[in-house]
């Protein structure tokens, strides 16, 4: 053996394997690094916050009646893993020229897991063209409503927080601790406290819908249209999906930026201002909690979250809505579960 | 979302687009980042390593101005630039090596595989190896172990470290006569080379 051979040998014996997150360094690539002044506490709580409540555009005003989760159940306190669904509606309040007319509906929907050590988030989009098995559900009137099957975001329609959360607890069997929702108007409120956030658009937008007008490539959005461009809906190839894959995109930028701007206290303060400002929890999830759990994120970097969609194909009764597909969707609802 | 590094556009090519759209530089971390990783990983540990990949994409992606297109293979520019980054953590690596000295038996052996194909005169010849590394000068370190544990030719290895090739076999000389010669404190039986 000559000694470049047993120099080899001995490389071989010192070498590691590439980690799964050495993905992460390539998030650094696209995005500055974030500036560090008070360590990872900052960015973890921004990062929070942003995944808490950003993205998911809803329109609750603060008047909303509180949702009653199954009365008297104890809530866990925020240590242990813990699942927030965060909702986002369409509906009278929020930015006029989205009112339809029509009452409220979620707009998007997200279930955030938190790992018991809070190390690791896993952020879940549910598709809201999904076809559901919906329980019976109290009406936002008070009359009863059958159990039916139907797209899922008309759980909300008709029964409100409550009626949502049960479906999603009943269809994924995923216990739910805690639901936010949040004001279209707060997510615009966020987006400008940031200073804007910046997307890259393949081709040129021009939306009559929410008067999104912009020619491709890299953009820096304001509040009002970053709203625009995470509502598009015929933009790529218009279905439900591509626009969650939009929005995915954008809460990773929004995340990124959130991380490089809130270490300046001003900025801190105004964005979390504005996120609190119109959003809307479950009575067991008071300010208490919330900032005991945020506060229990510090080990949370962004790059640590993962972003997914349940597993769908086309409803085989209706090409344009979704069917779960049972074996992946499980095998991604299972670590959620406690 | 993105496209699969199978494309075979070359990394000229790939770092010319990147110019006007950043993301396509992405293509070329995912081409090589597991190969840089397993490089560092050699030399400092896997503590380091990661960080360490992350950082030389980095600093390529704020070069990419300056690469010469015309060459089509990127890995001498990125080893070249990982080299200089491993420069910053001589402690860390003269450690590592050094570990290799106190405790012969147990140090990192990754997989059996490993273990069985170095063999026994490699189990034996670490010590020596290791003084070796630790004594080397880091300019003659560095072509050494470019040329051991990368896949890079001399012409290549040229490019990285942006020395003559005439540099790359002086210093490679120089390097392996050190080592043989640590050998040679151990075991005569290596002096016939």
């Amino acid at each position: 053996m000559d000694d470049l051979t047993m120099l080899r040998d001995l490389g071989g014996q010192l070498e590691h394997e590439p980690p799964a997150t050495l993905a992460r360094q390539r998030q650094r690539l696209l995005a500055p690094p974030p500036r560090r002044v008070r360590g990872w506490t900052m960015l973890a709580l921004a990062a929070a916050v942003t995944a808490l409540v950003a993205v998911i555009p809803t329109v609750i005003p603060t008047v909303i009646p509180t949702v009653d989760l199954d009365g008297s159940a104890a809530r866990p306190a925020p240590d242990g893993p813990l699942n927030v669904l965060l909702v986002g509606t369409d509906s009278e309040s929020g930015s006029p020229r989205f009112r339809t007319g029509r009452g409220t509906r979620t707009d998007t929907m997200i279930l955030l897991h938190l790992a018991a050590d809070r190390k690791k988030a896993t952020v879940l989009n549910i598709p809201r063209d999904s076809i559901v098995d919906i329980p019976p559900c109290l009406s936002t009137a008070g009359t009863n409503l059958p159990a039916r099957t139907d797209m899922i975001n008309q759980a909300y329609a008709t029964g409100g927080q409550a009626c949502v959360l049960n479906t999603v607890e009943s269809t994924t069997r995923i216990r739910v601790d805690h639901l936010v929702e949040l004001d279209f108007s707060a997510f615009e409120g966020m987006v400008d406290a940031l200073g804007g956030v910046e997307v890259s658009l393949p081709r040129p937008v021009d939306d009559l819908k929410t008067k999104l007008k912009l020619p491709a490539g890299r953009h820096l959005l304001n509040g009002d249209q970053a709203l625009g461009y995470v509502r598009l809906r015929n933009y790529g190839d218009g279905s439900d999906l591509s626009r969650i894959k939009r929005q995915q995109g954008f809460m990773k930028a929004l995340v990124k930026k959130a991380a490089g701007q809130l270490t300046d206290p001003v900025r801190l303060a105004a964005f979390l201002g504005a996120a609190t400002k119109s959003i809307k929890t479950d009575p067991s999830l008071d300010v208490g909690t919330m900032s005991a759990i945020l506060s229990s994120l510090t080990e949370l970097k962004p790059g640590a979250i993962t972003y997914t969609t349940v597993p769908t194909r086309p409803h085989p009764e209706d090409r344009n809505r979704l069917q779960w597909l049972p074996g992946p969707a499980e095998r991604l609802f299972a670590p959620l579960r406690k | 979302m993105t496209a699969p590094p199978t494309a075979p556009t070359s990394d000229g090519a790939l770092i010319a687009e990147s110019r006007a759209d950043p993301e396509a530089f992405a293509t070329l971390f995912d081409r090589y980042s597991g190969m840089l990783y397993r490089y560092v990983s050699r030399r400092l540990g896997p503590e380091v390593a990661e960080d360490l990949v992350g950082e030389t994409f980095l600093v390529a992606f704020a070069r990419r101005k300056h690469y010469d297109v015309a060459y089509a293979d990127a890995r001498p520019w990125l080893f070249g630039i990982a080299t200089k980054l491993i420069s910053r953590h001589r402690r860390t690596e003269a450690a590592r090596y050094r570990a290799l000295l106190r405790s012969p038996a147990e140090v990192i052996v990754e997989s059996p595989a490993n273990r069985v194909a170095a063999g026994v005169t490699a189990q034996a010849s670490r010590p020596a190896l290791a003084r070796a590394l630790t004594e080397l000068s880091a300019r003659d370190r560095d072509v050494l172990l470019l040329i051991a544990w990368s896949d890079l030719s001399y012409e290549e290895v040229a490019r990285a470290l942006d020395i003559p090739i005439g540099t790359v076999r002086s210093r490679l000389n120089r390097a392996r006569r050190k080592v043989r010669a640590k050998f040679g404190d151990l075991n005569p039986m290596h002096e016939e080379e």
